[in-house]
């Protein structure tokens, strides 16, 4: 049996009176896996702010874990851009600790076995080297990995992952692709990406967002598909042939 | 004469524990100005103060609490329109700037007869120190101290990356405005030390010495703090051996250790 972890029902929101999402539905169940895709512009972004709590509906209502309790530690998060100061004085262990912020609270102490949750996390994407590094030292690629550490260290319920392969190379995909699929069997996740050839050959299910959002419970999508959607993408597939073959009309 | 017997100057012991106070408070907030990269906000809240100066001399209350209200108001200001983003912030910081500099010196030429020492606000005079200015410095210390020691973690996430600080309910603008006043109280705090316009390098100096060292925010300002001691220690003493200004004195003794830390790291890392 399946629990629900976030309802949004029947939402519509934007900035400042600027419509952005309208009339948006959507259910994610604990062990669902989402690929969120859609044009430049489209609000997926804004999507995940609405489920965050950075941006209020102005009509419907979001329910996290079926209770309205925005305990944020339950969703991790690893924003598009990363507007931190690089320059900033923090090691990655304390960047990767800043994760369980709201599950400390403003007069945050860490114990030691918070610490060491940091460093295993940062072992299990390759980077048990660079605890004591400063995070301005490390590459977009490194410090990309460092964010992902940051937003599973509280052990979400719900993972949100903002375009997590525009700074890593090749081989990181591959391996970070590998790392949500494990996660995925702890957490429900959302993965935002306009890269659909890529995105379905992972995810079990497609939502596209363009002002509207239309979830399609599979990951095959063809482009009339697409087109039905008014979701006027490309897809496009790489190099080797995906196990899930999107078939052209 | 010897250093001891100057202890038994009241304004000598009143200069060394300011210095000792003064380098807390400026080693600690100063690691925030210089890590968030606000130096220049900082400049501008420092030269709005005088404003306040100029403004207590003329209706008659202490120059100090002058200083403060404008300081403390330019600094909510400065926060109000950086987040407001419908004037650019930077443009907020020059006109506050000037615009203070010359409230403080038009009020000062209204003032009737009395001519403020015009000079010690502007470059400092560590000997006119009050025991009232010695317990502010004291209280302000103490609440620097046990503002960073409880909300460490807190302030260095918000510095770090204040958009997922946000997105973990965290009050980010409350934290900012309460860091901003922090930032502003030592600047009036600091006047008497290094004066309005020697401050900022009171300031940075010690913080961007330390970094060369250390990259960890708690450590750089500790060791800020010690420099701060060592610095304000040994420029005091060279004002009264060579009988020049104090705050001049400091500021110079501080860039010397700047330079002597910089030129040791770079030999180091040479070889
Ligand atoms: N803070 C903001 N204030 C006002 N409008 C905004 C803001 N952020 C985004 N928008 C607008 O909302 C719309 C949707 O933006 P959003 O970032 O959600 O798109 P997206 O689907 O994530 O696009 P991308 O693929 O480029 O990341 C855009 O038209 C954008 O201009
Ligand atoms: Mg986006």
């Amino acid at each position: 049996m399946s629990n629900k972890v976030l309802d949004i029902n029947n939402v519509t929101t934007g900035y400042e009176n600027k419509v952005i999402l309208e009339n948006v539905n959507l259910t994610v169940s604990d062990n669902d896996y989402i690929g969120i895709i859609g044009p430049n512009g489209g609000g997926k972004t804004t999507l995940l702010k609405l489920i965050l709590g950075i941006i209020k509906p102005f009509s419907g209502s979001v329910n996290l874990f079926n209770n309205g309790d925005h305990k944020r530690s339950l969703v991790g998060y690893l924003p598009q851009e990363n507007k931190f100061d690089k320059q900033f004085p923090i090691s990655v262990r304390d960047v990767v600790l800043s994760g369980l912020m709201s599950d400390i609270g403003i007069f945050s102490r860490y114990k030691k076995t918070d610490k060491n949750k940091a460093d295993a996390l940062l072992q299990r994407v390759g980077m048990e080297g660079f605890a004591k590094s400063s995070i301005g030292e490390l590459s977009g690629g490194q410090q990309q990995k460092v964010f992902l550490c940051r937003a599973i260290i509280s052990q979400p319920h719900l993972l949100i992952l903002d375009e997590p392969n525009t700074y890593v190379d090749n081989k990181f995909e591959g391996e970070l692709y590998d790392i949500i699929k494990e996660l995925n069997k702890e957490m429900a996740i959302l993965l935002v990406s306009h890269d659909v050839g890529t995105i379905s050959k992972h995810v079990k299910s497609i939502a596209c967002v363009n002002r509207k959002l239309h979830y399609h419970p599979s990951n095959h999508i063809t482009e009339k598909q697409l087109a039905e959607y008014q979701c006027p993408l490309q897809i496009i597939t790489h190099g080797d042939i995906p196990h899930t073959v999107l078939k052209h009309h | 004469m010897d250093i001891l017997e100057l202890f038994n100057y009241k304004f000598f012991n009143h200069a060394v524990l300011t210095i000792l106070l003064t380098a807390i408070t400026t080693g600690i907030i100063g690691t925030y100005i210089v890590s968030r990269r606000i130096v220049f906000i900082s400049g501008g809240i420092t030269h709005a103060s005088f404003g306040g100066i100029g403004v207590a001399y003329f209706l008659g209350f202490n120059p100090i609490l002058g200083a403060a209200m404008f300081s403390v108001l330019s600094a909510v200001g400065i926060e109000f329109f950086s987040s407001s983003k419908t004037v650019r912030e930077d443009a907020v910081i020059g006109i506050l700037w000037s615009l203070g500099m010359a409230i403080g010196i038009i009020f000062m030429a209204l003032t009737p007869g009395y001519t403020p020492n015009l000079m010690s606000f502007l470059f400092g005079n560590i000997l006119t120190v009050s025991s009232t200015d010695i317990l502010i410095n004291l209280g302000l210390a103490s609440v620097v101290v046990v503002f960073f020691t409880l909300f460490y973690r807190t302030v260095q996430f918000i510095a770090f990356d204040k958009d997922y600080a946000l997105t973990h309910n965290v009050p980010v603008k409350l934290f900012n405005c309460i860091l901003l006043c922090l930032v502003a109280l030592t600047i009036v705090m600091s006047i008497r030390v290094a004066g309005i316009i020697l401050i900022i390098s009171l300031l940075t100096l010690p913080p961007t010495t330390a970094n060369l060292f250390f990259k960890q925010f708690s450590s750089i300002a500790i060791v800020s703090v010690i420099i701060g001691v060592i610095g304000g220690f040994t420029g005091l003493l060279g004002a009264y051996y060579f009988d020049i200004p104090s705050g001049a004195s400091i500021i110079f003794t501080l860039v010397i250790i700047f330079g002597v830390s910089k030129i040791y790291k770079y030999i180091t890392h040479k070889k």
